[in-house]
């Protein structure tokens, strides 16, 4: 456990020196919030209460997509990165086992991913209010509430799995990007999903989408793991 | 320290490293040579538990190669070939990373230690990324040193490293070694290896020869003795009758003698040349370097002959 400690902390602050994980990671958030905001202002100003409700409900959905993709950057620059200023020799020649390597990298990514992707939203929920007045709570259900606290992790984990699986591969942190990038797709299913059926998300859906999606993790993350052996990253990362 | 037995480590067909058998004392200095793609590398990955070897077995600092590898590899420190700094962070946080991940009693005096003996300390706070490339590998050094390990192995140290700080990094293996630190050093730097190490191995994929540089030199190519002459005085090769001249050659004014104990020998030899008429200049003993004995060993030619 001291190991991952101070893995994670070494991660965190190599993440927070470079720009590009910094972009990714706080302005992207930002970003989104402040849209979702104007939109919900938007939908105010159109004098129908079901056009702020949609509004609302489409803003929700961004917090799915945000835990697939704030790890991308962090994951790729943290991967890619060791390889990049050949680090990754020397710290296999440390006593950390791969599995404290492993999960060093993947937790360094997903937890950021989840407290932001948290942040974000409490963020987004106290500028609605101070924007338009009130939440409304008729929209934010439980399980819209379950999506955004109990599949964000699941997502942002996929997420870090798939990044780390390609950026193996990968020598540039900007290929690595690209092709990580379809790790946002289990976050664009509900995306869809809840589009279609708007207020009426219902929990059976949550759990459903929370099954499928730890099938999911424990596929990507079995290989990732079997990637991240010592060997393997000595013999076979190119 | 360490000892190998038939150390064999293959990728797919290709043999890296085929049937090494070696003996490394503590508080020796080591010198591992070879040209690129030799298995010098692998080697070093195997001895310290990066990779496993396909055949043979090892034992380094005392534990099982394949059974003790997290032990293994907190004993021993490894200075890859490129330095592998963390570039965004500071030298400070660089090395203080590095020792939280070994049992470092104390990491920031340890860490305050090194900087000090490398010279870093006034730029601790500054990335290692702006750092030149001998700073770079001075802290790459202090990085593989930190955790006191029992054995150190060196890839190529001074390598694209200036004069002055390829003697710094020679002086701290002189350092070391007046320390009991056993170092294996692998080097393409001949003079170097020749200089600092009490033995030297000759490898590509297999093991060419090992042993004390300077008996590896005289057991490859004899001892001899070079005459020179003031005049020409032909046919004096023929007439020396020596029973212990193994070898006369003729270079020019010079008589290259092969002799077994030049020491003893050497003022026979020279009366009965001044016997013969000669007129000896001086006297000295031919001096073979490693780099004729690397060159020789791996070209395959048998300098003997």
């Amino acid at each position: 456990m001291r190991r991952l400690r101070v893995l994670l902390l070494k991660e965190w602050r190599e993440s927070l020196r470079n720009k590009m994980v910094v972009f990714g990671v706080v302005l992207l958030p930002l970003f989104l919030v402040g849209i979702s905001v104007y939109m919900i202002a938007l939908g105010e100003g159109v004098g129908d209460p079901t056009a702020s409700i949609v509004m609302f409900n489409t803003s929700l959905m961004y917090f799915l997509l945000l835990p697939t993709i704030i790890p991308l950057a962090i994951a790729v620059y943290s991967i890619v990165g060791e390889k990049d200023q050949a680090t990754l020799e020397p710290l296999l020649a440390t006593p950390i086992s791969d599995l404290e390597l492993f999960l060093g990298k993947a937790l360094a990514s997903v937890i950021p991913a989840v407290v932001v992707n948290w942040l974000a939203f409490g963020l987004f929920l106290a500028a609605t209010r101070i924007v338009v007045g009130a939440v409304p709570l008729q929209a934010l259900t439980a399980p819209w509430l379950a999506s955004i606290f109990g599949l964000s992790p699941l997502l942002a984990l996929f997420s870090v799995g798939v990044t780390m699986l390609v950026s193996s591969r990968a020598s540039d942190a900007r290929a690595a990007y690209q092709f990580s990038s379809f790790a946002i797709l289990p976050g664009l299913v509900p995306l869809i999903v809840y589009s279609s059926q708007q207020t009426l998300v219902d929990l059976r859906l949550v759990v459903a989408e929370g099954a499928v999606l730890i099938v999911l993790c424990a596929v990507v993350l079995y290989l990732a793991i079997r990637v991240f052996r010592r060997e393997q990253i000595l013999t076979r990362w190119k | 320290m360490i000892e190998t037995q038939g150390l064999t480590r293959r990728f797919g067909p290709r043999v890296a490293v085929d049937g090494l058998d070696l003996d490394v004392a503590r508080g020796e200095v080591f010198g591992f040579l070879g040209p690129n793609g030799a298995g010098k590398t692998t080697t070093i990955r195997m001895l310290a538990a990066l990779i496993a070897p396909t055949g043979g077995s090892a034992t380094v600092a005392g534990h099982r190669l394949g059974e003790a590898n997290r032990e293994i590899r907190r004993r021993v420190g490894v200075l890859t070939e490129t330095p592998g700094l963390y570039r965004r962070l500071s030298a400070r946080d660089n090395l203080l990373f590095f020792a939280r991940l070994y049992p470092v009693q104390e990491p920031e005096r340890q860490v305050e230690r090194y900087l000090r003996m490398f010279e870093l300390w006034d730029r601790k706070d500054e990335p290692a990324g702006s750092f030149s490339k001998g700073m770079r590998q001075k802290l790459a050094i202090a990085r593989a040193l930190l955790h006191e390990p029992e054995i150190l192995f060196l890839d190529e140290p001074t390598a694209g490293l200036d004069p002055e700080a390829a003697k710094t990094v020679r002086d701290l293996i002189e350092m070391l070694r007046s320390k009991d630190r056993t170092i294996f050093l692998c080097t393409h730097n001949l003079d170097e290896a020749d200089r600092l190490c009490d033995r030297i191995g000759l490898f590509r994929t297999r093991m060419l020869a090992v042993g004390d540089p300077v008996a590896l030199k005289e057991e490859m190519y004899g001892r001899r003795t070079v005459v020179h002459l003031a005049s020409p005085s032909p046919g004096i090769e023929q007439a020396l009758d020596l029973p212990f001249i193994k070898k006369v050659e003729r270079l020019d004014d010079r008589l290259i003698v092969s002799l077994g104990d030049p020491d003893r020998e050497n003022p026979a030899l020279i009366r009965r040349l001044v016997e013969l008429g000669a007129d000896v200049r001086f006297v000295n003993e031919l001096r073979v370097s490693l780099e004729d004995l690397y060159l020789d060993l791996m070209e395959g030619r048998d300098a003997k002959a």
